[in-house]
Protein backbone atom coordinates (compact mmCIF):
# COMPACT_ATOMS: atom_id res chain seq x y z
CA UNK A 1 0.00 0.00 0.00
CA UNK A 2 1.52 3.25 -0.62
CA UNK A 3 2.59 5.67 2.48
CA UNK A 4 3.20 8.94 3.48
CA UNK A 5 6.72 9.21 1.94
CA UNK A 6 9.20 11.83 2.73
CA UNK A 7 9.44 12.54 -1.15
CA UNK A 8 5.28 12.78 -1.30
CA UNK A 9 5.51 15.60 1.60
CA UNK A 10 8.37 17.16 -0.53
CA UNK A 11 6.34 17.53 -3.51
CA UNK A 12 3.34 19.34 -1.30
CA UNK A 13 5.79 21.73 0.15
CA UNK A 14 7.76 22.71 -3.01
CA UNK A 15 3.94 23.59 -4.33
CA UNK A 16 3.52 25.72 -1.34
CA UNK A 17 0.90 23.40 0.47
CA UNK A 18 1.08 23.47 4.43
CA UNK A 19 0.00 20.72 6.63
CA UNK A 20 -3.04 21.50 8.78
CA UNK A 21 -3.05 19.24 12.10
CA UNK A 22 -6.10 20.30 12.94
CA UNK A 23 -8.17 18.67 9.92
CA UNK A 24 -4.77 16.55 8.63
CA UNK A 25 -5.16 17.94 5.08
CA UNK A 26 -2.32 19.41 3.39
CA UNK A 27 -3.34 22.76 2.19
CA UNK A 28 -2.49 25.84 0.12
CA UNK A 29 -4.81 29.20 0.61
CA UNK A 30 -3.45 30.05 -2.92
CA UNK A 31 -4.57 26.92 -5.04
CA UNK A 32 -7.41 26.38 -3.41
CA UNK A 33 -6.67 23.09 -2.95
CA UNK A 34 -7.03 20.60 0.15
CA UNK A 35 -5.04 17.22 0.13
CA UNK A 36 -6.28 14.50 3.15
CA UNK A 37 -3.60 12.51 4.40
CA UNK A 38 -5.12 9.46 3.17
CA UNK A 39 -5.55 11.01 -0.40
CA UNK A 40 -1.67 11.85 -0.39
CA UNK A 41 -0.87 8.18 1.07
CA UNK A 42 -2.97 6.47 -1.49
CA UNK A 43 -1.62 8.55 -4.06
CA UNK A 44 2.06 8.10 -6.53
CA UNK A 45 4.11 10.69 -6.23
CA UNK A 46 3.05 11.31 -10.16
CA UNK A 47 -0.36 11.16 -9.17
CA UNK A 48 0.05 14.13 -6.47
CA UNK A 49 1.73 15.98 -8.89
CA UNK A 50 -0.24 16.00 -11.40
CA UNK A 51 -3.23 17.15 -9.08
CA UNK A 52 -1.48 19.99 -7.77
CA UNK A 53 -0.97 21.11 -11.35
CA UNK A 54 -4.59 20.29 -12.02
CA UNK A 55 -6.21 23.66 -13.28
CA UNK A 56 -9.47 24.09 -10.91
CA UNK A 57 -12.26 27.08 -11.58
CA UNK A 58 -14.25 29.54 -9.38
CA UNK A 59 -13.69 30.78 -6.17
CA UNK A 60 -14.54 27.61 -4.54
CA UNK A 61 -12.14 25.12 -2.50
CA UNK A 62 -11.11 21.96 -4.37
CA UNK A 63 -11.22 19.11 -2.10
CA UNK A 64 -8.89 15.81 -3.13
CA UNK A 65 -9.93 13.03 -0.69
CA UNK A 66 -10.64 9.05 -1.29
CA UNK A 67 -14.20 9.70 -0.40
CA UNK A 68 -15.85 12.81 -2.04
CA UNK A 69 -17.09 15.19 0.84
CA UNK A 70 -20.51 15.73 2.03
CA UNK A 71 -21.88 19.09 0.97
CA UNK A 72 -22.12 19.71 5.12
CA UNK A 73 -18.33 18.19 5.37
CA UNK A 74 -17.22 20.85 2.43
CA UNK A 75 -18.84 23.99 3.62
CA UNK A 76 -17.29 23.25 7.45
CA UNK A 77 -13.91 23.14 6.27
CA UNK A 78 -14.33 25.85 3.71
CA UNK A 79 -15.15 27.90 6.82
CA UNK A 80 -12.22 26.81 8.76
CA UNK A 81 -9.58 27.14 5.46
CA UNK A 82 -10.76 30.67 5.28
CA UNK B 1 -37.00 31.20 22.05
CA UNK B 2 -35.93 29.13 19.21
CA UNK B 3 -32.74 26.66 20.40
CA UNK B 4 -30.09 26.25 18.28
CA UNK B 5 -29.93 22.80 16.58
CA UNK B 6 -28.05 20.65 18.63
CA UNK B 7 -24.58 19.54 16.96
CA UNK B 8 -23.09 16.02 16.31
CA UNK B 9 -20.29 17.24 19.50
CA UNK B 10 -23.27 17.34 21.43
CA UNK B 11 -24.84 14.34 20.49
CA UNK B 12 -21.92 12.30 21.14
CA UNK B 13 -21.15 14.19 24.77
CA UNK B 14 -24.74 13.24 25.91
CA UNK B 15 -23.82 9.84 24.39
CA UNK B 16 -20.57 9.57 26.40
CA UNK B 17 -22.01 10.27 29.54
CA UNK B 18 -24.78 7.12 29.00
CA UNK B 19 -22.28 5.04 28.32
CA UNK B 20 -19.60 6.33 31.23
CA UNK B 21 -20.78 3.68 34.14
CA UNK B 22 -20.54 0.57 31.42
CA UNK B 23 -17.33 1.84 30.77
CA UNK B 24 -16.00 2.16 34.47
CA UNK B 25 -17.58 -1.43 35.18
CA UNK B 26 -15.40 -2.49 32.21
CA UNK B 27 -12.21 -0.66 33.40
CA UNK B 28 -12.50 -2.20 36.77
CA UNK B 29 -13.30 -5.77 35.33
CA UNK B 30 -10.24 -6.10 32.82
CA UNK B 31 -7.96 -4.37 35.11
CA UNK B 32 -8.46 -7.30 37.69
CA UNK B 33 -8.65 -9.85 35.65
CA UNK B 34 -5.26 -9.00 34.12
CA UNK B 35 -3.73 -8.29 37.33
CA UNK B 36 -4.81 -11.89 38.33
CA UNK B 37 -3.85 -13.32 35.75
CA UNK B 38 -0.15 -12.12 35.46
CA UNK B 39 0.17 -13.22 39.16
CA UNK B 40 2.56 -16.03 38.28
CA UNK B 41 4.95 -13.85 36.41
CA UNK B 42 5.17 -10.97 38.46
CA UNK B 43 6.05 -13.20 41.48
CA UNK B 44 8.71 -14.46 39.44
CA UNK B 45 10.47 -11.48 38.45
CA UNK B 46 14.03 -10.59 39.26
CA UNK B 47 15.31 -7.42 40.97
CA UNK B 48 15.42 -5.07 37.83
CA UNK B 49 12.26 -6.20 36.32
CA UNK B 50 9.36 -4.44 36.28
CA UNK B 51 5.57 -5.75 34.99
CA UNK B 52 3.01 -2.76 35.88
CA UNK B 53 -0.81 -2.75 34.90
CA UNK B 54 -2.19 0.54 34.51
CA UNK B 55 -5.78 1.57 33.39
CA UNK B 56 -7.95 4.94 32.37
CA UNK B 57 -11.07 5.49 31.10
CA UNK B 58 -11.24 7.56 27.91
CA UNK B 59 -12.10 11.04 28.77
CA UNK B 60 -15.03 12.90 27.06
CA UNK B 61 -13.61 15.13 24.47
CA UNK B 62 -10.56 12.85 23.75
CA UNK B 63 -13.31 9.95 22.83
CA UNK B 64 -15.10 12.71 20.68
CA UNK B 65 -12.15 13.66 19.16
CA UNK B 66 -10.99 10.16 18.05
CA UNK B 67 -14.22 9.87 16.71
CA UNK B 68 -13.58 13.16 14.56
CA UNK B 69 -10.07 12.19 13.81
CA UNK B 70 -11.29 9.10 11.96
CA UNK B 71 -13.24 10.82 9.40
CA UNK B 72 -11.33 12.22 6.37
CA UNK B 73 -10.51 15.55 6.16
CA UNK B 74 -11.49 15.26 10.45
CA UNK B 75 -14.92 16.61 10.10
CA UNK B 76 -18.00 15.56 11.02
CA UNK B 77 -21.07 15.78 8.50
CA UNK B 78 -23.51 18.00 10.56
CA UNK B 79 -25.95 16.32 8.34
CA UNK B 80 -25.73 12.75 9.13
CA UNK B 81 -25.07 13.00 13.02
CA UNK B 82 -26.24 8.80 12.96
CA UNK B 83 -23.31 7.73 11.35
CA UNK B 84 -21.13 8.52 14.59
CA UNK B 85 -21.13 6.62 17.85
CA UNK B 86 -18.41 6.22 20.95
CA UNK B 87 -19.13 2.91 20.81
CA UNK B 88 -17.09 2.29 17.61
CA UNK B 89 -14.36 3.62 19.81
CA UNK B 90 -12.05 0.19 20.86
CA UNK B 91 -10.46 1.48 23.69
CA UNK B 92 -13.14 3.87 25.74
CA UNK B 93 -12.25 1.66 28.64
CA UNK B 94 -7.70 0.71 28.79
CA UNK B 95 -5.44 -0.91 30.28
CA UNK B 96 -2.02 -0.81 29.71
CA UNK B 97 0.82 -3.73 30.78
CA UNK B 98 4.10 -2.25 31.17
CA UNK B 99 7.11 -4.59 30.99
CA UNK B 100 10.63 -4.53 31.21
CA UNK B 101 12.49 -6.58 29.58
CA UNK B 102 11.11 -7.62 26.53
CA UNK B 103 10.91 -11.28 27.19
CA UNK B 104 8.80 -10.34 29.92
CA UNK B 105 6.83 -8.27 27.39
CA UNK B 106 6.75 -11.74 25.65
CA UNK B 107 5.80 -13.98 28.21
CA UNK B 108 2.93 -11.22 29.68
CA UNK B 109 1.25 -11.51 25.80
CA UNK B 110 1.18 -15.64 26.21
CA UNK B 111 -0.40 -15.30 29.60
CA UNK B 112 -3.06 -13.39 28.44
CA UNK B 113 -3.93 -14.55 25.02
CA UNK B 114 -4.81 -17.79 26.82
CA UNK B 115 -6.98 -16.06 29.00
CA UNK B 116 -8.72 -14.01 26.38
CA UNK B 117 -8.68 -16.13 23.33
CA UNK B 118 -11.66 -14.68 21.59
CA UNK B 119 -10.58 -11.35 21.77
CA UNK B 120 -9.30 -9.64 18.57
CA UNK B 121 -5.56 -8.66 18.27
CA UNK B 122 -4.53 -5.21 16.78
CA UNK B 123 -0.34 -4.64 17.16
CA UNK B 124 0.52 -1.53 16.80
CA UNK B 125 2.72 -1.80 13.64
CA UNK B 126 6.69 -0.98 13.83
CA UNK B 127 8.45 0.98 11.57
CA UNK B 128 9.96 -2.38 9.92
CA UNK B 129 8.63 -5.99 9.74
CA UNK B 130 12.16 -7.17 11.48
CA UNK B 131 11.49 -4.84 14.41
CA UNK B 132 7.97 -6.34 14.91
CA UNK B 133 4.82 -4.45 16.46
CA UNK B 134 5.51 -1.24 18.77
CA UNK B 135 2.77 -2.48 21.05
CA UNK B 136 0.50 -5.25 21.22
CA UNK B 137 -3.16 -4.69 21.38
CA UNK B 138 -6.09 -6.26 21.63
CA UNK B 139 -9.98 -5.53 22.15
CA UNK B 140 -13.09 -7.52 22.91
CA UNK B 141 -16.33 -7.75 25.41
CA UNK B 142 -16.21 -8.14 29.43
CA UNK B 143 -18.63 -9.96 31.59
CA UNK B 144 -19.57 -5.80 32.68
CA UNK B 145 -20.50 -5.04 29.72
CA UNK B 146 -22.28 -5.96 26.23
CA UNK B 147 -21.86 -2.46 24.83
CA UNK B 148 -18.63 -1.25 25.51
CA UNK B 149 -15.51 -2.98 24.34
CA UNK B 150 -12.90 -3.13 26.30
CA UNK B 151 -8.75 -2.63 24.96
CA UNK B 152 -5.62 -4.19 26.63
CA UNK B 153 -1.92 -3.27 25.31
CA UNK B 154 1.30 -5.06 26.25
CA UNK B 155 4.20 -2.31 25.69
CA UNK B 156 7.42 -2.29 26.42
CA UNK B 157 8.13 -0.48 29.52
CA UNK B 158 10.18 2.44 28.06
CA UNK B 159 8.24 2.77 25.03
CA UNK B 160 4.89 2.88 27.21
CA UNK B 161 6.76 5.60 29.51
CA UNK B 162 7.98 7.97 26.38
CA UNK B 163 3.81 7.84 24.88
CA UNK B 164 2.89 8.15 28.56
CA UNK B 165 5.08 11.83 28.55
CA UNK B 166 4.16 12.65 25.48
CA UNK B 167 0.69 12.30 26.11
CA UNK B 168 0.40 14.02 29.34
CA UNK B 169 2.42 17.09 27.82
CA UNK B 170 1.38 17.82 24.53
CA UNK B 171 -1.85 16.22 23.77
CA UNK B 172 -3.99 15.68 26.98
CA UNK B 173 -3.81 19.99 27.47
CA UNK B 174 -5.11 20.04 23.94
CA UNK B 175 -6.35 17.14 21.96
CA UNK B 176 -6.20 19.36 18.78
CA UNK B 177 -2.27 18.30 18.90
CA UNK B 178 -2.94 14.62 18.00
CA UNK B 179 -2.91 15.58 14.42
CA UNK B 180 0.81 16.74 14.20
CA UNK B 181 1.27 12.92 15.13
CA UNK B 182 0.40 12.30 11.60
CA UNK B 183 2.53 14.72 9.76
CA UNK B 184 5.36 13.02 8.29
CA UNK B 185 8.07 15.09 9.77
CA UNK B 186 7.18 13.89 13.46
CA UNK B 187 6.32 10.42 12.25
CA UNK B 188 9.96 10.32 11.33
CA UNK B 189 11.29 12.03 14.86
CA UNK B 190 8.85 9.53 16.98
CA UNK B 191 10.07 6.59 15.20
CA UNK B 192 14.00 7.72 15.87
CA UNK B 193 12.93 7.94 19.66
CA UNK B 194 11.42 4.79 19.78
CA UNK B 195 14.21 3.07 17.06
CA UNK B 196 16.59 4.35 20.69
CA UNK B 197 14.61 3.10 22.99
CA UNK B 198 14.33 -0.34 21.68
CA UNK B 199 18.34 -0.06 21.56
CA UNK B 200 18.23 0.88 24.79
CA UNK B 201 16.26 -2.29 26.33
CA UNK B 202 18.40 -4.16 23.61
CA UNK B 203 21.45 -3.24 24.90
CA UNK B 204 20.79 -3.42 28.65
CA UNK B 205 18.85 -7.03 28.39
CA UNK B 206 22.58 -8.00 26.48
CA UNK B 207 24.50 -6.72 28.98
CA UNK B 208 22.56 -8.50 31.79
CA UNK B 209 22.53 -11.69 30.15
CA UNK B 210 26.12 -11.87 29.60
CA UNK B 211 27.01 -10.87 33.34
CA UNK B 212 28.77 -13.90 34.87
CA UNK B 213 27.94 -13.01 38.73
CA UNK B 214 23.95 -12.51 37.05
CA UNK B 215 23.31 -15.77 37.43
CA UNK B 216 24.71 -16.26 40.91
CA UNK B 217 22.74 -13.23 42.13
CA UNK B 218 19.08 -15.14 40.84
CA UNK B 219 20.48 -18.57 42.31
CA UNK B 220 21.23 -16.47 45.79
CA UNK B 221 17.70 -14.93 45.49
CA UNK B 222 16.05 -18.15 44.63
CA UNK B 223 18.21 -19.57 48.05
CA UNK B 224 16.31 -16.53 49.82
CA UNK B 225 12.97 -17.45 49.46
CA UNK B 226 13.02 -20.80 50.21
Amino acid sequence: MPRLTESKTDILDEAGYAYSFDRQVYISRKKKKAFSVEFVQDHSEDQIRKYIQEHTDGPGWRFYFNSPPSEAVKHELESVLG
Amino acid sequence: MVRPERTVEDRLREEYFDLLPDIRRVVSELEAEIKHCLVPISLRLDEYERLVVTSRVKECESALDSVRRRQEGATFDSGRPELYSLSSLNDLAGVRVLAFPRRRFAEADRQLRQRFPTWTADPVPGYSERDGPLALKYFGYCEASDTIRGEFQIVPMLTALFWEVEHSVIYKPSPLLKGVARSLEMQNRTRDILNGLKAFEDEFANLLRRDPLSKKRTKKKKKKKQ
